[in-house]
């Protein structure tokens, strides 16, 4: 072990307070999504499957192994993605903080399969460029894992197709900056999509779905 | 008379659907109580609900204005929560009367394979639309979403809220890719049986029922 007592508490808290944020910010909807903080070069403590983030305690996130993360201790038993969040750290020495979650704005695009284009100098800063799509599987899947980890190469988010985004920062503050700059660039290319698509020069909601009610209505 | 805690849950629950922009006019909020069910009163909107507005109907009664809930209520013991929301993109596919697809993969789990909007709002079509979803859509109206607990209906609210945005902005983007029938209903059981089982348990207990 070579981390601290203190350290390790610390870290607790900050996942414990990252799964309430995710839901305060309306990132994530009921239990799902997760997110893990490194510990050292091969242990990362991660949140527990299915349970509400309000009702968790730092005692409940369990110590997963990064090599290994059927090794798992101290705490409930770990998210099925653990795999997906151990994989970005082995492959990134330098990221110690990951969020895997589900907003609305990023899902549309995850929907889509659309890869996001740089939208801004803070998405460039902060991402690394492009928001790639990485390819579909099912929860806790060997391709959902290949998948992301292949969309992240140099990146420091990407969408998970029909499943949502997943977001790798220095420290939990930079991850969170990382996911908002996610949903906000989301909304914008969604917004300029439906200018290019109607010809309108000002966007509004309804005139999104006047455009959705005119192609999909019966 | 209603228990105070299941008021308090319905109140609470009111509160973050008005917070979440997803009321609109006709609402209805409701929990399974020991003697039937409890609902927001028809002429309050969740605004400006508070625990005095709470009614309590039986499962049998036939006022129009809660007639669809309480035959929800008889014919799903396991649902103890029924919303009736309007979240504006949600409104926006019920206006086109589409059916929402798998678009995305929470959405298959607690909602369904997809999400229909009804043929009719008549009760019938509505209560048959929930027979195997746990949302549906009413044409020209909102969405009646169910759940085992008051947080999993209005999590449901709030996944079907996404996945319209997605349906929706899916427009413009080309369309959407969707995920095939089996691995759906396969998430959608692992989320019914599984995943959600002990969570959903804890929640029911805080919720006072």
């Amino acid at each position: 072990m070579a981390w601290t007592k203190e350290e390790e508490l610390r870290l607790r808290k900050v996942i414990k307070d990252s799964g309430v944020n995710l839901l305060k910010e309306n990132l994530v909807q009921g239990t799902w999504g997760n997110t893990a903080v490194r510990l050292d070069e091969d242990h990362m403590l991660v949140t527990p499957t299915g349970l509400d983030y309000v009702a968790l305690q730092p005692e409940d996130m369990p110590v997963v192994q990064i090599s290994d993360t059927s090794v798992w201790s101290d705490g409930k038993k770990p998210t099925s993605e653990r795999k997906i969040h151990a994989a970005i750290m082995a492959d990134r020495p330098e990221i110690n903080a990951t969020i895997h979650s589900h907003p609305v704005w990023c899902s549309v695009l995850a929907s889509a399969r659309i890869e996001l284009p740089v939208m801004s100098d803070e998405m460039q800063k902060l991402v690394g460029g492009s928001a790639r799509v990485g390819s579909y599987g099912l929860p806790g899947t060997k391709s959902l894992r290949v998948g992301t980890v292949n969309a992240m190469k140099g990146r420091n988010a990407c969408f998970m197709a029909n499943h949502g985004v997943f977001c790798a920062g220095r420290d939990m503050d930079e991850a969170f900056e990382i996911i908002r700059v996610m949903e906000k660039s989301c909304r914008e290319y969604i917004k300029q999509c439906t200018l290019k698509i109607t010809g309108q020069l000002e966007y509004s909601d309804e005139l999104l779905f006047d455009y959705f009610v005119s192609k999909y209505g019966k | 008379m209603i228990d105070n805690k299941i008021k308090e849950t319905v109140t609470s629950y009111a509160a973050k659907v008005v917070a979440e922009g997803m009321s609109g006019k006709g609402d209805r909020i409701a929990m399974r109580t020991k003697d039937g069910f409890c609902v927001n009163d028809a002429e309050v909107s969740l605004c400006d609900l508070k625990p005095e507005n709470l009614i309590e109907l039986p499962l049998d009664t036939d006022d129009k204005d809660y007639v669809v809930i309480a035959r929800l209520f008889a014919k799903r013991p396991e649902v103890h929560a029924v919303l009736y929301t309007h979240a504006p993109f949600v409104c926006a596919v019920a206006r086109a009367k589409a059916t929402i697809p798998a678009v995305l993969d929470d959405m298959t789990q607690i909602v369904g394979l997809n999400c229909k909007t009804c043929k009719s709002a008549t009760t019938e079509d509505l209560v048959k639309g929930l027979s195997s979803r746990n949302s549906v859509l009413v044409p020209g109206g909102g969405a009646l979403t169910v759940g085992r607990t008051m947080d999993e209906a209005y999590t449901c609210a709030l996944v079907l809220d996404k996945a319209s945005h997605a349906y929706v902005c899916g427009s413009v983007l080309g369309g959407n890719k969707t995920i095939n029938c089996i691995e759906a209903k396969l998430m959608n059981v692992i989320y019914q049986k599984k995943y959600s089982k002990i969570n959903q348990q804890n929640i029911s207990k805080r919720e006072g029922e």
